[in-house]
């Protein structure tokens, strides 16, 4: 790290006040520490301090089969689940070397883009909570009640899909549920677009997120963002489109991208990528093949899996996620098992952006990059026999070798 | 600036109350194949243990059926799935999994007392009881 040249120096003033934001849910009900070094209203540093909800989930996964990993995957998070279910999945898939039927990757992209549509919901109606417009995250959290119910029609439970399994899905949808389906979805489109409206309009919205903690293009290249929040900088990265993973080859849809990089455009980007999810899921609902069943019968599915190994990535909704699945070819479990999350690239690269901005902003611009906790965080070693809880630092995990 | 009606439609729904139920009076609607509560049937189980292996929650024990129940022929071992619903995550993949189909399921979701905590009642009901 010698070489690199050093071309800011952030001094932080002998007279700054030290505030602790969080770790009890600075901005979603998540634990997050952010510490905001403030020179009067002006932050001038941002310490984000993680590992307050590490689950061991990798290990965890280390430790069970590779069937019983898919549902472990599912509950990394809850919002993101299908995804997280989905990359797993695929990954067996490719050390299997199986591949689904097309009316399978269907309804795998439906499930996921339903996902996508709640969960953008969800981030926009707090982003309205946190600066004080509680009027609004009722009315968009009511709204979000319709796509809660098109997943539990599609998948069997309102959040955890369960959805995923190597070589197909796990439950089919017949015509009826089709056009619940439909008719669910043709009434959200006009609600949204009315939301979104409200975000364009309002004043109250456009005096707290226009212009407040813009992100230049550089900036988010070179922080190596994610998702929506690299995309409202005009950043076009999006891997259901470079990847063309599942049916998203055979879906018709556009990469949503803005180039103002403030607040604002990353709650846009976000209500026009809703917009195209609907759109995208009554093409598919519109367009379902018909080539055999989706169901797998997981009572047929390999017991043993070849040596290999596989890297699978899905654009989650809050960016690029990846999984890495190692299989040695001798035991039921897989070898290795390491995550990737689009949140924990978004919120440890996110101490930049506060700089300059006034105390209140904080919360905005934290909302503002979709924090998912649960997704990110990984090392809080518990022993059992001593009874006592301690932490390794980055530098014995790596062997001293940093 | 153009300000869009919020008001009108808070009022709307301040007098129509479109999401607020009554319950436990009035019970959420539910889809008829939300996973919900599941046990096994014991006249088709062969107590094989399959269900009990895959479980990702390990909320299911196999456990000896009780010398008064009627048994089928192919469960030699006289053993059931007793599932913990505390423990359970409705993944399904039991009932998925199970050779003979043996699982039943409901769209049960209020589990909440003491007594539905296991689900030794609902697969015992399903078996005969031997005659004395």
């Amino acid at each position: 790290m010698s070489n690199v040249a050093i071309t800011k120096v952030v001094q932080i003033p002998v007279v700054t006040a030290e505030i602790p934001v969080g770790p009890q849910h600075p901005a979603l009900h998540e634990p997050l520490l952010l510490k905001v070094y403030a020179d009067g209203e002006e932050v001038v540093k941002v310490e984000v301090n993680t590992g307050y909800n590490h689950r061991g989930i990798e290990k965890l996964c280390e430790k069970n089969t590779f069937y019983r990993d898919v549902f472990i995957a599912g509950r990394v998070c809850g919002i993101c689940n299908a995804v997280h279910a989905n990359c797993y999945v695929r990954a067996l898939e490719q050390i299997l070397d199986i591949t689904p039927n097309r009316r399978a990757q269907y309804l795998r992209v439906l499930a996921m883009e339903f996902e996508r549509i709640h969960s953008h919901m969800l981030i926009n109606a707090v982003m309205a909570e946190n600066i004080g417009f509680d009027t609004l995250f009722m009315q968009i959290m009511l709204d979000r009640e319709k796509i809660m119910k098109a997943k539990e029609i599609l998948t069997g439970n309102r959040v955890l899909a369960d959805f995923m399994m190597p070589g197909g899905v796990r439950r089919d949808i017949d015509e009826v549920k089709r056009e619940r389906l439909r008719d669910l979805l043709l009434k959200l489109r006009p609600q949204v677009e009315y939301y979104k409206k409200v975000f364009e309009e309002d004043l109250t919205i456009y005096r707290r997120l226009v212009d407040v903690g813009r992100i230049k293009y550089s900036d988010a290249t070179s922080h190596s963002l994610v998702g929506p929040v690299a995309r409202a900088s005009g950043v076009k990265i999006d891997s259901r489109a470079s990847d063309k993973y599942d049916a998203y080859g055979e879906i018709p849809f556009n990469v949503i991208t803005r180039t103002e990089g403030d607040s604002w455009a990353r709650m846009m980007v976000r209500w026009d990528e809703t917009l195209e999810s609907i759109d995208m899921c009554l093409y598919i609902l519109e367009h379902l093949p018909s080539d055999g069943n989706p169901v797998v019968d997981e009572r047929r599915l390999p017991r043993r899996f070849p040596p290999g190994e596989a890297y699978t990535r899905v654009e989650a909704q809050r960016g690029e996620l990846t999984y890495y699945v190692m299989s040695d070819g001798k035991s039921q479990n897989p070898y290795r098992v390491k995550i990737r999350t689009p949140s924990f690239n978004n919120i440890i690269n996110s101490a930049f952006m506060y700089i300059g901005y006034s105390l209140a902003d904080v919360p905005v611009i934290f909302t503002s990059l979709d924090p998912c906790i649960s997704c990110m965080e990984r090392v809080t070693v518990i022993d059992l026999e001593k009874n006592i809880t301690y932490k390794v630092s980055l530098k014995e995990l790596a062997g001293g070798r940093i | 600036m153009k300000t869009p009606k919020l008001l009108k439609r808070v009022l709307k729904n301040v007098a129509s109350c479109p999401s607020t139920i009554q319950y436990p009076r009035e019970k959420t609607s539910i889809e008829q194949d939300f996973r919900g509560l599941q046990y096994a049937d014991l006249t088709k189980c062969t107590g094989c243990s399959l269900c009990a292996i895959e479980c990702p929650a390990n909320a299911i024990t196999m456990t000896p059926i009780p010398q008064e129940f009627e048994v089928p022929r192919t469960n030699l071992r006289r053993l059931y799935p007793r599932i913990n619903y505390g423990k359970c995550v409705f993944c399904y993949r039991c009932v998925k999994v199970c050779p003979v189909a043996a699982y039943v399921v409901t769209n049960k979701y209020d589990l909440a007392g003491a007594s539905r905590l296991f689900s030794d009642e609902f697969s015992l009901a399903t078996a005969k009881r031997v005659r004395p």
